[in-house]
């Protein structure tokens, strides 16, 4: 698995990941749940080993900061305080990630088709002007390649062979007022990954040992594409592929009900 | 602009290897000596200008320090939300250089010209602007831009009025420039300025039209940011003559005689000639189009004459 944690101890990490985020989104009555519930595994892969001191991690899809930034906590990042604060009057941590706030996270997003860009020109740095061997990892979402400028900068990336660049895909299958399938559609997806230059893998995104194989060594000659196949809400049954749940916060009783949904899914990993 | 930009981004990136140069595949029978110089730190990221600031705040964030250049319009509409997020509000060394201010590009048509770029650059925070006011400033500009920890943009133009004049002076840090001064300063007069490439008409204007001969002082400011401390010069001028015509090519609204207007004292007589298009427009030169806005030596010095009341 990754260089510090087997399947169950990412499981069990993803767990509480999600514990914290829905903590958080209670207390703050925010919205964005669905897209940062799809999220947590990817995040809790990267963070778990995959990123080295030296490596960066670009958000790309700044709507699910929320989920990050519960990542970085849990990971001892982000401290108790400062995740505290989350979407109060006077934060650093807003609902989308802010500039120049935090150490780690490097670029602010929010605005959809900023993060790839961004990353491929970190990426062309470290490999040819820094000449280090730093990585770059970023995060679409599906609906962000209805953005140009992503594959703009997919066509840089390839071009330019930047093998330390990797790009996943968190594709939930649902954007902001409806199904990808339904407002823009992406497939075959992989293939135009493909046709842009990408070593591109396809995995269920909740599943470790998926990703694991999915993301491999580092791309020979190419930039990888990891597209995750994921579901909107994970982990909280009402939550799970809906539209709704792109926006709505939770209610009292919803709140009770997702943890208890949790507490059962942590019996069943300790079975 | 553009030969003397080249010389003078050379001599920076030669010295700087932190330094790199991105183009939105331009340069042809320009660039290619500095391409050739730089090697890996000249990059064509292509026809792509969004993805091109994006990769510059990227190289920025590893401690780089960009220069991202293309035509002015294609470098900053096409691209605003990038040099707004990315670049301006992470506070980045990203400096943009757009080519072809005002009317330059003339009957290339309305999609090449830039008569709104400082208006919609003038308002996003930490961003610097310079617009030199001649070929011999280029130089002066851009080893400042080399020296600032922050975003800039750097504005190159050709103006159809192009007259070569030596300046009396010109301010270190604000560029702003001294053309010309009032043979009578005890008696009424006006204060001429120019925003960057614009002044060329009042240069113009004193060398065939006569404003010579009349009460002004001429001045070309090369700087957003205005900063009237440090002009004071044009500020002593300004509170003497009561009295202000400023030229650019650019549009009246967002521009910088707005933004002048609003730093000088209240001033009862401020005159702004600037860009302009017309419902029936037709295309054509530069000059073609200055004279359809009436941004012409000719129409400055009516409008001095009428202000002094020596018609």
């Amino acid at each position: 698995m990754t260089d510090c944690m087997e399947p169950a101890a990412l499981a069990r990490a993803a767990l509480a990941i999600r514990r914290k985020f829905l903590d958080m989104h209670y207390h703050a009555r925010s919205g964005h749940l669905g897209s940062g519930l799809s999220a947590i595994e990817i995040l809790t892969y990267l963070y778990s080993g995959w990123l080295r001191e030296t490596d960066e991690f670009i958000l790309s899809k700044g709507h699910g900061a929320s989920a990050l930034y519960a990542t970085l906590h849990h990971f001892g990042k982000l401290s108790d305080a400062e995740l505290a604060t989350y979407y109060q009057d006077g934060t650093l941590l807003p609902a989308h990630p802010a500039p120049r706030a935090i150490r780690a996270i490097p670029v602010a997003t929010g605005s959809l088709g900023h993060g790839l860009p961004i990353a491929a020109g970190m990426a062309h740095s470290y490999k040819y002007l820094r000449q280090t061997d730093a990585r770059v990892a970023c995060l679409l979402s599906d609906g962000e390649c209805n953005e140009g400028s992503t594959w703009e900068a997919a066509l840089f990336a390839s071009h330019h062979s930047l093998d330390n660049l990797t790009v996943l895909v968190d594709a939930n299958g649902i954007q902001g007022f409806g199904r990808t399938n339904d407002v823009l559609r992406l497939e075959p997806f992989a293939q135009k990954w493909q046709a842009f230059g990408f070593h591109v893998s396809e995995c269920s995104g909740h599943d470790f040992a998926q990703l694991h194989a999915a993301i491999g060594p580092p791309g020979n000659g190419r930039p990888r594409c990891i597209i995750a196949r994921t579901v909107k809400g994970r982990g909280v049954s009402f939550m799970e592929d809906t539209v709704d749940w792109h926006y709505w916060p939770m209610s009292a009783a919803q709140y009770d009900q997702a943890i208890a949904e949790l507490d059962q899914s942590e019996s069943e990993l300790s079975r | 602009m553009r030969a003397d930009f080249v010389a003078a981004v050379e001599s920076v990136l030669v010295g700087d290897p932190r330094g790199l140069f991105l183009s939105g595949d331009l340069g042809f029978n320009a660039f290619e000596g500095l391409a050739a110089r730089l090697g890996s730190r000249f990059i064509n990221a292509g026809v792509a200008e969004q993805s091109m600031i994006g990769l510059a705040a990227g190289f920025a964030i590893t401690g780089m320090r960009p220069w991202v250049y293309s035509i002015a319009p294609f470098v900053t509409y096409r691209c605003l939300e990038q040099i707004r997020n990315d670049v301006c509000l992470h506070h980045l060394p990203v400096r943009i250089v757009g080519n072809g201010g005002g009317y330059s590009y003339g009957v290339m048509g309305p999609s090449h010209h830039a008569l709104e770029d400082l208006a919609v650059l003038k308002v996003l925070p930490n961003l610097q602007l310079f617009f030199p006011c001649a070929s011999d400033q280029v130089a002066a500009a851009v080893g400042l831009l080399a020296g600032l920890d922050a975003p800039c943009y750097l504005r190159l133009a050709v103006s159809a009025y192009d007259t070569p004049r030596v300046a009396l002076s010109e301010h270190p840090r604000t560029l702003t420039r001294s053309y010309a001064l009032r043979a009578d300063p005890g008696k009424p007069g006006v204060t001429v300025i120019g925003a960057g490439h614009a002044v060329q008409i009042a240069l113009r204007a004193l060398r065939e039209h006569g404003l010579d001969r009349e009460n002004a002082d001429v001045f070309g400011i090369a700087r957003f940011p205005i900063d009237l401390a440090q002009d004071s010069g044009l500020l002593a001028s300004v509170r003497e003559t009561q009295n202000v015509v400023f030229i650019e090519e650019h549009y009246a609204a967002g521009g910088m005689g707005e933004s002048m207007k609003f730093a000088l004292p209240p001033l009862s007589d401020f005159s702004l000639m600037s860009a302009s298009y017309h419902p029936e427009q037709r295309y054509g030169s530069a000059q073609f189009h200055m004279k359809q806005a009436e941004l012409t030596p000719e129409a400055l010095v009516a409008l001095v004459r009428t202000k002094l009341g020596s018609s």
